[in-house]
């Protein structure tokens, strides 16, 4: 019943209101207090973010939404970052470039993660968006250094190219000399990803320094320590900076011509980059240090006592991403040196040898935990790990809202007692009220997910392998994480009973993930009948899953909610459930 | 259902009915049983779990150093095959696929710059003295000894990785896959010692000879 009040607002007022709500969440928030709301806000929304390609198709969105201004989408499960997703599965983005270029002209950003784009869709978007303005392509693969001429060349007004993690086909260096002499606009280049040869210098320097926004670049690897000073004199605004490769023959010249370039650079608050890096090179940076809030070292090869060196000048750091070359020793450094530490992230430098190779424990983390009061973020793999250290870990820092830790050797115990590592978790999610994302590993029982199902209860996404007894795990977790979006579990002997009593919690939630567990294809045949909201795919890539019987455990599972039913774009090794009892393929 | 046209909100079932949502035995008769999860189906859940136990079937791990492995699901036998690392070669050490949870971009880069590492000190050892250090390395089971050239390597980790490469093209995989090994040495002195308690360098200066052992402890 829509009565029109004396006092109600005219819809432009409202419109005015609702321009001032920017995040995604409050706008859903918005849309959903009354039917003539519903409709203001749906006019004027022009950002959308659809964390599942698959959950909605092109056309219902555009339906909703018809002023869009910048779409974010992502494809692929977390877990194809690992492997574990064969190629093909799906995530292209063709379709909905299709749809949007008739419906959207005036589209102008584009944000992709973990999606298939082909030279084709950037070819698409280069042709029909006359305002298009940022593209960003995250962990994306399907396109080739053509579909970026296109871009380069076609989208007048492009201000940002965000390449970060993608695979791309090298066919030509030379893409880069499609962006006209007229283009001026870009204020962020991100082309870290590239391969050797696909980029041409000189053009890379003449669009550096005819773009006096630019604002954030990085290179490649294939660029030389010895261009650096050049790049960086023709753009001293810069506020974030990739270095390629960091490695030359100590020259004096060469060093004095980067410490200068790098001092005149005032704005400088992000590096990273450092491929092969020469310490010697490194005390070129100490101008720019004591600005840095945010340093990526997780490519340079470079041992504690520079790793030290470099953090220790470096006092406003917030983000740090290092390899565990940076040891106990140097985390103990920045635990003293980087007060304002709010991310830190440790990768491994032989993550398949068989041996320690450095000197990092967790007493590494422990130290940082207690120097750093404002650490928020952690990721950090290790090869051991005590209770004892967790318990201390959770208690110095209340305040995560991430926290990952990868001990390298799955099912490794408490070192010292030789438990398993519930205790020491079940600290982390009862201290940490606001933890949003969780990674365990380690030798861990039903017990540990019984902790988080009790106390995470601000838990969006949950990463578990090789861990738990039994569906009581799984359980717990489904019943009592009241705000979990994604689940991804590999490697855990979780089964159909858990899943099927938990079967309308998966539909408040983005997606499951479940692969080398034991839900059998029976019960994933049950949930795609009885669920007709859920998309319930089995990937197999050995037997189609109905060639075994019914009790038999599937290979991998994925499951996520979804108005727009079954998709019809899988490969052969896909099948999903579907309520009439069909298989579809 | 009042939130049909609001198409892109799927409305959040209330708690209780998750709760009392039950597919175990399909499911929608357990509605009437809303209430969310009270003591009394608690207990009935345990009940149905008391005696349910199910078996790990996860990965084997072929391990050189002594963590203990799990009964390998024969299904699974291709997920846990040895790529050969060649010096020379690409292909990476995968024993269970996708962990450690790496990207694949960050492992390429590892690999490449481990074999940068092994060319450099093979340039290094070059300016040294030039010599290869050749020795004998027997694996128990397997007939054939072979012989590496430790100046090759410049880690114990290195060593054990191109070993481990080695033997399993010699060995069948199917026999010994929760059985522990060891890496002992034959010092100067005519003394068996277990690899790893020393330097490096100073390991590869006193070594006459490798056995792979198995660890029965």
């Amino acid at each position: 019943m829509q009565k029109k009040m004396a006092y109600s607002f005219p819809d432009e007022v409202l419109e005015h209101v609702f321009s001032f709500i920017q995040s995604v969440k409050d706008r859903n928030a918005v849309s959903t207090v009354c039917k003539s709301w519903y409709e203001i806000e749906r006019w004027c929304r022009r950002k959308v973010f659809i964390g599942n390609c698959y959950a909605v198709s092109p056309r219902m969105v555009i339906n909703r939404f018809p002023e869009v201004r910048s779409i974010e989408l992502k494809g692929k499960p977390h877990f194809a970052d690992f492997n574990l997703v064969p190629d093909g599965w799906g995530g292209y983005v063709l379709p909905w470039i299709v749809e949007m270029a008739g419906a959207y002209p005036w589209l102008e950003e584009i944000r992709l993660k973990r999606m298939v784009v082909t030279d084709e869709s950037l070819e698409l978007i280069a042709k029909s968006f006359k305002n298009f303005k940022v593209l960003v392509l995250f962990s994306c693969e399907g396109f080739s250094t053509d579909g970026l001429a296109a871009i380069a060349s076609g989208c007048k007004s492009l201000r940002e190219l965000d390449l970060r993690e993608s695979e791309v086909d090298d066919l030509s260096g030379h893409w880069l000399t499609h962006f006209p002499e007229t283009c001026t606009s870009l204020v962020s280049l991100n082309i870290s990803c590239l391969g050797s040869d696909e980029v041409s210098f000189s053009a890379l320097e003449r669009l550096v320094g005819r773009c006096p926004n630019l604002r954030s670049l990085r290179l490649n690897r294939a660029v030389t320590l010895d261009k650096i000073a050049n790049i960086l004199r023709s753009a001293p605004q810069l506020v974030d900076f990739g270095t390629g490769n960091y490695a030359a023959e100590l020259r004096p010249d060469v060093l004095s011509n980067l410490v200068g370039a790098f001092s005149s650079c005032k704005e400088l608050k992000s590096l990273s980059g450092f491929w092969d890096v020469v310490p010697a090179y490194l005390p070129a940076l100490y101008s720019v240090c004591s600005r840095l809030t945010s340093l990526n070292l997780s490519y340079a090869t470079i041992q504690s006592p520079e790793i030290i060196k470099l953090v220790s000048h470096c006092p406003s750091l917030q983000h740090l991403l290092v390899l565990d070359y940076i040891e106990d020793s140097g985390l103990e450094a920045l635990a003293s040196s980087c007060k304002d530490l709010q991310e830190l992230r440790v990768f491994p430098s032989d993550p398949f040898g068989a041996e320690l190779n450095v000197s990092l424990t967790e007493q590494g983390l422990v130290a940082v935990s207690l120097g750093c009061p404002k650490l928020q973020s952690v990721l950090y793999f290790c090869r051991r790990m005590t209770n004892a250290a967790l318990v201390t870990i959770a208690q110095n820092c209340p305040n995560f809202t991430r926290f990952r830790l990868c001990i390298i050797e799955p099912k490794t115990a408490d070192y010292l007692t030789l438990e398993p590592l519930d205790v020491g978790f079940g600290a982390i999610v009862e201290h940490c009220k606001d933890l949003k994302r969780l990674s365990l590993s380690g030798l861990l029982t039903d017990r540990v997910f019984e902790y988080i199902g009790t106390y995470a209860k601000k838990l969006e996404m949950l990463s578990v392998a090789f861990a738990g007894d039994s569906d009581l795990g799984l359980h717990h977790v489904l019943s009592g994480c009241e705000s979990l979006r994604k689940l991804e579990i590999r490697d855990c002997p979780f089964g159909d009973k858990a899943l099927l009593a938990n079967a309308a919690k998966l539909e408040t939630m983005r997606s499951l993930w479940m692969s080398s567990c034991t839900v059998s294809f029976g019960a994933c045949k049950l949930l795609g009948q009885k669920m007709p909201r859920l998309n319930v795919e089995v990937i197999d890539e050995a037997d189609p899953p109905d060639s075994r019987p019914e009790s038999c455990p599937v290979d991998k599972l994925y499951v996520y909610r979804s108005v727009s039913g079954p998709r019809f774009d899988m490969p052969p090794f896909v099948w999903t459930m579907d309520e009439e009892r069909k298989i579809l393929h | 259902m009042p939130n049909m046209e609001f198409q892109l909100g799927l409305a959040l079932p209330t708690p209780n009915i998750i709760m009392g949502f039950d597919l175990n035995n399909h499911g929608l008769d357990h509605l009437k049983d809303i209430g969310g999860f009270s003591g009394k189906s608690k207990r009935s859940f345990e009940q149905a779990f008391g005696k349910f136990k199910q078996e790990c079937k996860t990965k084997t791990l072929l391990l050189w150093s002594g963590q203990p492995n799990e009964e390998e699901d024969q299904k699974d036998q291709k997920k846990t095959t040895f790529s050969t690392i060649d010096e020379n070669d690409a292909e990476e050490v995968d024993q269970v696929v996708g962990w450690p949870p790496i990207k694949t971009w960050r492992k390429k880069m590892f690999q490449q710059q481990h074999r940068v590492c092994r060319i450099e000190n093979n340039r290094v050892a070059g300016k040294d003295n030039g010599r290869s250090i050749y020795v004998k390395v027997k694996m128990e089971g397997v007939a054939i000894t072979r012989k590496v050239d430790l100046r090759l390597y410049h880690s114990y980790q290195t060593l054990t990785n191109s070993l481990i490469t080695v033997f399993a093209k010699d060995k069948k995989c199917a026999d010994d896959d929760y059985t522990r090994y060891i890496l002992t040495y034959q010092d100067k002195e005519g003394d068996w010692l277990i690899a790893g308690d020393i330097p490096w360098q100073n390991f590869i200066r006193s070594v006459q000879r490798l056995k792979i052992v198995r660890n029965w402890s």
